[in-house]
């Protein structure tokens, strides 16, 4: 990150695939088909991802940091609402379909 | 009708989106201006470097008139503006161990600068 030192050298992978895991693609295309209703735009998603707590920030991987960043804008653009995600996550733990 | 269909989907992975605009307007600097960047710490977003900020360079280059994004970010206009292209020697921006010969290109907006 810009200015800043310390994180040690970037490690490369031989034969890196697009995405590590499925879920990381679903993000991708999340991102993509509800950014098309034109609710924000590229600057405000990078403060998105900007206010991820310092301590989330440093530890998520790259896809997890665009998930939460998709999951705030869809409730700050009241697309969602603000605990429905938590509900569902709760009804599919308790084997919802 | 779908917003996104398969198609658009595929161009904007591919070509993304464009924040230049195609608009006349004046430049406050030219190719050769020295410049200061302002030492500011909006709340919002900003594409400022914090180690930049009070920092002194020389215009290299404009690139033409861009979305301005601390405003496009808080959904408040695009205010565009001319972008240019700053040189900073790596002494002005890490102090006298950076290399002398050193320097570093940072694209910055009109309304990051001050005339030095």
């Amino acid at each position: 990150m810009g200015g800043m030192d310390g994180f040690g050298p970037i490690e490369r992978e031989a034969d890196e695939p697009v995405f590590h895991e499925a879920w990381e693609g679903r993000v991708l295309a999340l991102t993509r088909a509800c950014g098309a209703w034109g609710k924000w735009n590229i600057d405000k998603s990078r403060f998105g991802i900007e206010q991820m707590p310092p301590e989330d920030y440093l530890r998520r991987s790259y896809y997890e940091k665009w998930l939460w960043r998709l999951e705030k804008l869809l409730v700050e653009a009241d697309m969602i609402a603000g605990d429905e995600i938590e509900r569902r996550v709760a009804e599919l733990k308790q084997g919802a379909p | 009708m779908p917003l996104l269909t398969a198609e658009l989907a595929r161009r904007l992975i591919k070509e993304g989106r464009t924040a230049k605009r195609d608009i006349a307007l004046p430049a406050k600097f030219k190719p050769g201006d020295r410049v200061v960047a302002r030492n500011i710490h909006p709340a919002g977003h900003t594409r400022i470097p914090r180690y930049v900020r009070g920092r002194r360079g020389t215009v290299d280059r404009d690139h033409g008139v861009f979305v301005f994004p601390d405003t496009n970010a808080a959904l408040a206009g695009e205010k565009p503006q001319h972008v240019y292209s700053v040189r900073f020697g790596a002494r002005e921006l890490w102090g006298p161990d950076a290399p002398a010969r050193d320097v570093l290109y940072i694209d910055l907006w009109d309304d990051y600068l001050d005339p030095a």
